[in-house]
């Protein structure tokens, strides 16, 4: 790829401006799907955007105590992952913009990063609900990561390669959502706790800890962290849709794959209760974990005598 | 504050907090995730309000005593005039009583309705939240039919109630209740079914009978520990007589039988409602009231949608009393918080707090002060010493 384009692709499209601006219409679609569910009115539609632009605008006040520069930066490394992760993902269907052998290994760092950075930044202030914040969102994601990693990896290891765009190749439009049913959920899922959504969203739990880590945030800083979740959930579906329903054939084949899943989100989201973080731990160790193993072993096993 | 009790780590709640929709403050000790200590300061709206009933008139009072509380605005005024008719040696007629009893009953459901709300919302079970709140406004719609306001009725006046109940009005409540009752079952389905939401309240902030009694505890939170608590039926009043009610009390005394008794007492007051409609009494509306009231001490018990209300009124013979003593149920509840959430996870120390359906707003009438030796009770004669050094310079 040539210089001009390289760039594109990292301000543009896919990465940059187009993500972003997905990442704020999901955001909405989310909110707003989830409010009709509870029989509620629900944002306008450029409500999500408005907050960023509010909080952009908003002085971006310091708390004493914390070391200035990791509280200034995390939240743009946090960003910042998330936008790279989206150069590594059929990003709109098209293909991605960067890819080698093992993106898919790179994009789920990246993706991993806006979850550290928020369990850093928590844990840099002296706030004790940040902390406690800090303690849960850190806590979760050693729960969540290693099946979700082990869910993704799965289709990977059916395809025999790392790379995103391989493993839709050799599926050849089946999806493998039928075959892996366990792991498709537990990706899903797991989803949903790397995104701190409810039911798994005790790190924020407001009745609790107020903002769990992000409490002493305020402008600039909580606003790139709200626009990095955005971009995160843009992502993570794309990545779902195409690793489990056959890849992404063009933009409205991944408009109506993600939406989909989005849709299927929101319902989880509106169905539970919120669950303890000593809750997620069980559920993730005790039945997400083991699960995604067991498809796992079947899969290799099925290899093996194939 | 972490630097300064380097072995404590505090969650502080409130007193501005997103649990809490009233001032209060709870610091929580923790130990990572478990909660080991809880203490409990109170009175952030402590607004003068027994004091200022002794410069009112006897009819004025009716007025500030009713907003005492915004949510249980009606059986503080029902306590207050049933106290002074029996100062006065008299009472309201039969018809008005029954009209009292239907306006507490219709009160003592949208409370719970809302608790139900709030408590989920503690529990992060917003979808239950909104639908609940939802259904709440149709006994909201129902109270303003009848008395042209949602939340304070001033249905209550000095020897009866202010208006009658038409045939239109009758049948707008029926309706109203078939709606409710319908939803009331699906809500007793999510409390006590519901996987999810059951495990944040299943064998959580548990209280023992012993302890319920030991802590004081009144409503529905002594008797979803099994203590068969409820002055509906203990000791009458108003037409709970002709219209009793039926007390629900629980055995397991955690965080579910709160939800189940609460739930299952909203059954109790629409069929109490039904009969109370069926078989309204005929006549008056209300008795003639002298303006000024004999001297003497009466002494009321009502059961608020949270528990034991109870009034102490002293007249001293002129227009305007001589002392209004109130203690509201909250108050006698909220010493079992600071026990029940020792042992529990961070997480259920505010589902624990709504169990009990805190009203802080009622609550605050004497402050108490956390001194330096820790001493949190004052005698008369300290809170007199205070006074006075605090007001001579």
């Amino acid at each position: 790829m040539t210089g001009i384009w390289s760039i594109i692709a990292l301000l543009f499209f896919p990465g940059g401006l187009f993500v972003l601006t997905c990442g704020l219409a999901y955001e909405w679609v989310d909110r707003k799907l989830i409010a009709r569910f509870q029989n509620r009115l629900g944002p306008r539609w450029f409500q999500p955007a408005a907050d960023v632009l509010k909080l952009l605008a908003k002085e971006e006040v310091v708390p004493a105590g914390v070391n200035p520069v990791l509280f200034k930066w995390l939240p743009v490394i946090a960003l910042a992952g998330a936008l790279t992760a989206a150069l590594y993902v059929p990003m709109a269907g098209l293909p991605p913009a960067f890819s080698f052998p093992g993106d898919l290994i790179v994009a789920l760092y990246l993706l991993s990063l806006l979850t550290l950075c928020t369990g850093l930044a928590g844990a840099n202030t002296l706030d004790r609900f940040s902390i406690v914040g800090a303690v849960r969102t850190l806590t979760q994601l050693f729960s969540y990561e290693a099946p979700f990693m082990l869910a993704l990896l799965s289709p990977a290891i059916v395809a025999g390669s790392w790379q995103t765009s391989e493993i839709i190749r050799s599926a050849g439009g089946q999806w493998i959502l039928l075959t892996q049913p366990i792991s498709f959920v537990i990706a899903l899922i797991g989803l949903m706790g790397k995104l701190e959504l409810p039911p798994f969203d005790a790190p924020e739990a407001e009745t609790e800890i107020v903002a769990g880590a992000l409490t002493e945030y305020s402008g600039r800083g909580y606003a790139l962290f709200r626009l990095g979740r955005g971009v995160e959930l843009v992502v993570g579906l794309t990545l779902v849709a195409a690793l489990y329903m056959g890849g992404l054939a063009g933009p409205l084949d991944f408009a109506l794959k993600t939406l989909g899943l989005l849709v299927v989100l929101a319902l989880f989201q509106t169905l539970f209760a919120r669950l303890r973080i000593d809750q997620t731990v069980g559920l993730w160790w005790r039945y997400g974990a083991l699960l995604a193993l067991a498809q796992m072993l079947v899969i290799v096993g099925a290899k093996v005598i194939a | 504050m972490t630097e300064q009790v380097p072995n404590k780590f505090i969650v502080p709640i409130g007193p501005q907090h997103p649990a809490l929709k009233e001032p209060g403050h709870f610091e929580f000790s923790v130990d990572g995730e478990i909660v080991t200590d809880a203490s409990i300061r109170l009175g952030y709206v402590h607004r003068g309000v027994e004091r200022g009933t002794e410069d009112r008139t006897w009819v004025q009072n009716l007025y500030l005593i009713e907003r005492i509380c915004g949510i249980c605005s009606h059986i503080h005024a029902t306590a207050y005039t049933l106290g002074v008719e029996k100062l006065a040696g008299l009472s309201a007629p039969p018809r008005a009583q029954a009209i009292r009893e239907l306006f507490c009953e219709l009160e003592r459901i949208h409370s719970h309705l809302l608790w139900i709300g709030v408590a989920a919302h503690e529990a992060g079970f917003d979808a239950l939240f909104m639908y609940s709140w939802r259904d709440r406004e149709t006994v909201m719609d129902l109270l303003e039919e009848l008395s042209g306001n949602r939340v304070h009725y001033s249905c209550n006046v000095l020897g009866g109630v202010k208006f009658d109940i038409s045939d239109a009005q009758r049948d707008a409540i029926l309706r109203g209740l078939d709606f409710l009752e319908q939803r009331t079952h699906h809500y007793l389905q999510v409390v006590t079914q519901d996987a999810a939401f059951v495990r944040r309240t299943r064998g959580v902030g548990v209280m023992t009978k012993e302890q319920a009694v030991e802590y004081g505890a009144v409503g529905p939170v002594a008797r979803a520990s099994g203590v068969e608590r409820d002055v509906r039926v203990d000791a009458p009043y108003l037409a709970y007589e002709q219209f009793p009610v039926q007390m629900i009390t629980d055995t397991a005394g955690d965080l579910e039988a709160r939800f189940a008794v609460r739930v299952r007492e909203l059954f109790e007051s629409y069929r109490v409602i039904r009969a109370i409609l069926d078989k309204l009494p005929a006549g008056e509306l209300m008795a003639k009231m002298p303006r000024k009231i004999p001297p003497g001490e009466a002494i009321v018990r009502v059961e608020a949608p949270r528990g034991e209300l109870f009034y102490f009124i002293k007249s001293n013979g002129g227009d305007k009393p001589e002392r209004v003593k109130v203690r509201t149920p909250s108050i006698c509840n909220f010493g079992s918080v600071a026990r029940l959430t020792i042992g529990h996870q961070l997480a259920d120390a505010p589902m624990i707090l709504a169990g009990i359906d805190p009203c802080f707003s009622c609550n605050d009438r004497a402050v108490r002060i956390k001194r330096q030796d820790h001493i949190q009770s004052w005698t008369w004669s300290d809170l007199r010493r205070y006074a006075l050094k605090k007001y001579s310079a």
